[in-house]
């Protein structure tokens, strides 16, 4: 007999029509790769120690016990206490603020301005085309590290002027792959169809064009996380970047580096927090382009 | 990370492919190598302007900045007067681009030095740091690639790309220093820093050879012999100062096993999949069956044809050996470049820095160009437009 009501396995939602988009594919994709699950895992750790930084950490970063200086690890200090004789665990877990804001802003700011470009070049073409590309190619001329470094240079040294150093130095990376994307995306039919119902450019960029160059984005930038914390670290390591008494994980091991000899923990310690998160994203980033290559999707 | 771009096709199916060897070199690659050389004055012309802009951008007045705040109103006049800051910002161009043709990157404000002269006395070493690492980064890494790909999803395999995924997320400047603690520090195997040990002493070639008079006289032989005597390790070959070469070549390890463990583990990483994909071929189960040593087929079939996108990988990679010679040579207290460029950005000397600058960018420039068109050698199957 015919009911109005839903049986309980309607209800249950087993007889549920099968719902497939492709960005569920991708997530379970994502998820089924245990490499990419890996990345994921310990990015999440990092993430929560940010977020939760004061709560977890011990002690205050920046408080200095002048008699416990260059302490090697102990119970009441797990990863020992620095040249200043602050405690390095807390250190590196106020860090995590620092590295994580510096990749993703800078990436963020390097992605904006990258694809922006990159969609206006690739999409009006032409003269304007021809002379961003030339300039991003001029910027692509110098190794990443050393534009990074005449950037601070210009800037002066300090955090924020870091960040948009290196977010700056990506640019011309991010705008090469969205122009390549759009170049392609505008030849397809769906955008003649647009044209022919007199959607106008802008709209077309935005809502047709643009969102079809996600995928290599999304892979690049979170690759680019990996490379720009690697390239905050150096640049606090000379002294560029963030500033003493700022625990910032390539500050830290640039400032201990001279008790290296004396005391190794003050230098183990936050290098190994810089290679597990750079290890996570580029886990993930791995994962991701696996999940999201279209080509690998059979 | 730049990328070069190679501006060729692939022809179509590789076996119908017409172009042979002899017709690239006859028409196309000669074309090709202009056109290369012809879009590279551009680049170059851009790179002038993007470091011309570099102290013009400085906030401030370039005078003030470089000569500190307690400069007098005289000495900054006579400065502007001097480096041209007077002119209008086209003709300072003008005169910034006259000077670069002449080799002329202006004075150091720390040592009054012309700041080419300081550069050419330190790229040597830097270059001698690039070399040994990238030797390392090939030897290791290709390396690495085959026992991978010929042991497929073994247990070295995983532990080999496991290896390469760690040393491609390490800060080089930590590993510098941890090979320095363990190596230079506890177990003294080699030195921690520096490139030659104290109390040995590497004459300049034109000490050694006699020709201190001759190059006094010669101002092209003697920068030549200078050059040269900054590479401690060929300066010691040509001396026969086999001490000296010893001392070189251990101070010379630890820095580029820093330098080279990121391209290392790229060029592994491409190794083993280049290969892989290349001991899939019919070719290679042909070479098999007819019985050739496994050796030859690796070297003579398989290896040749994954070379390309290895090559490629690693021409990348000398502009990030060139970025990170500048952490790695501050870690190895290395006399380059690169500490050139840290020491004088932190004393303000501005000019020897936008001079060191210019001509890293200018090496890289080159680097890629003969990367690009070393192709041509590698693969006959590429076609030139």
């Amino acid at each position: 007999m015919m009911t109005a009501n839903p049986s309980k396995r309607q209800r249950a939602g087993v007889d549920k029509p099968y719902r497939s988009s492709l960005f569920l594919d991708a997530i379970q994709r994502l998820i089924r790769d245990k490499v990419a699950v890996a990345g994921l895992v310990i990015m999440g750790v990092f993430v929560l120690a940010a977020v939760f930084a004061p709560l977890l950490a011990p002690y205050d970063p920046i408080a200095q016990t002048l008699t416990l200086r260059r302490q090697p690890p102990s119970l009441a200090h797990p990863l020992g206490m620095d040249d200043l004789g602050r405690d390095i665990l807390s250190r590196i877990i106020f860090g995590t603020r620092r590295s994580l804001q510096v990749g993703v802003l800078s990436v963020g700011l390097a992605i904006v301005v990258g694809m922006l470009i990159g969609a206006l070049a690739g999409f009006v073409g032409g003269w304007l085309d021809t002379v961003t590309m030339r300039f991003m190619d001029v910027m692509l001329a110098f190794p990443a590290l050393l534009l990074a470094i005449a950037i601070v240079t210009i800037l002066g040294p300090g955090l924020m002027n870091m960040l948009y150093a290196i977010g700056i130095v990506s640019i011309p990376a991010y705008a090469r792959i969205v122009r390549a994307s759009v170049l392609s995306i505008k030849q397809q039919d769906y955008i003649l169809a647009a044209r022919m119902l007199g959607v106008r450019n802008l709209r077309i960029l935005f809502k047709h064009v643009l969102p079809n160059c996600l995928t290599p984005l999304i892979v690049q930038g979170t690759l680019g996380i990996g490379t720009a914390i690697l390239d905050a670290a150096g640049l606090s390591f000379l002294g560029l970047g963030a500033q003493p008494p700022d625990p910032e994980w390539g500050a830290m091991l640039g400032q201990g580096r001279y008790a290296v000899f004396t005391a190794p923990h003050i230098v183990l310690f936050p290098g190994i927090a810089i290679m597990l998160t750079v290890l996570g994203f580029n886990l993930l980033g791995d994962g991701l382009r696996d999940a999201l290559d279209p080509r690998l999707r059979i | 990370m730049p990328t070069p771009q190679p501006r060729f096709e692939r022809c179509g199916p590789r076996r119908s492919c017409p172009v042979t060897l002899s017709a690239i070199w006859g028409a196309s690659v000669t074309r090709y190598i202009i056109r290369r050389l012809v879009l590279i004055i551009p680049v170059l012309l851009g790179i002038s302007v993007v470091t011309f802009g570099m102290l013009r951008l400085i906030p401030g007045d370039p005078a003030t900045v470089m000569l500190g705040e307690h400069a007098t109103i005289d000495s900054i006049a006579e400065f502007r007067e001097r480096m041209g800051l007077n002119e209008p910002i086209y003709v300072q161009y003008g005169i910034y681009l006259r000077d670069l043709l002449r080799f002329d990157l202006g004075r150091s404000i720390m040592t009054n030095r012309p700041v080419i002269e300081e550069i050419r006395q330190r790229f040597p070493a830097t270059l001698e740091l690039t070399l040994g690492a990238m030797g390392f980064a090939t030897l290791f890494g290709v390396s690495f690639g085959i026992i991978a790909a010929y042991r497929h999803n073994s247990a070295l395999d995983v532990g080999v790309m496991l290896v390469a995924l760690l040393g491609v997320s390490m800060p080089i400047f930590w590993l510098g220093l941890m090979l320095a603690y363990v190596f230079g520090f506890k177990l003294q195997w080699l030195p921690p820093s520096g490139r030659l040990q104290v109390g040995i002493e590497l004459l300049p070639l034109a000490q050694a050879w006699g020709l201190s008079d001759w190059a006094a006289t010669h101002r092209v032989g003697r920068n030549l012999l200078e050059f040269f005597s900054g590479f401690n390790i060929l300066s010691a070959v040509l001396t026969a100062n086999w001490e000296a070469l010893w001392s070189s070549i251990k101070h010379l390890i630890l820095p580029s096993i820093a330098l080279g463990s990121i391209p290392m583990a790229i060029i592994a990483r491409m190794t083993r999949s280049s290969l892989l994909d290349t001991l899939g071929e019919d070719y290679i189960r042909t070479a098999r069956a007819k019985g050739l040593k496994e050796r030859m087929v690796l070297w003579r079939h398989a290896l040749r044809n994954a070379l390309l996108p290895i090559t490629t990988v690693m021409g990348l990679q000398l502009g990030f050996l060139l970025g990170g010679a500048i952490l790695t040579e501050t870690i190895f207290s290395w006399p380059g470049l690169g500490r050139l460029v840290v020491n004088r950005i932190l004393a303000r000397d501005y000019p020897a820095v936008q001079g060191s600058v210019i001509f890293i960018a200018f090496v890289f420039v080159l680097v890629n160009l003969i990367v690009d068109v070393s192709y041509a050698y590698m693969d006959p199957r590429i076609h030139y437009e």
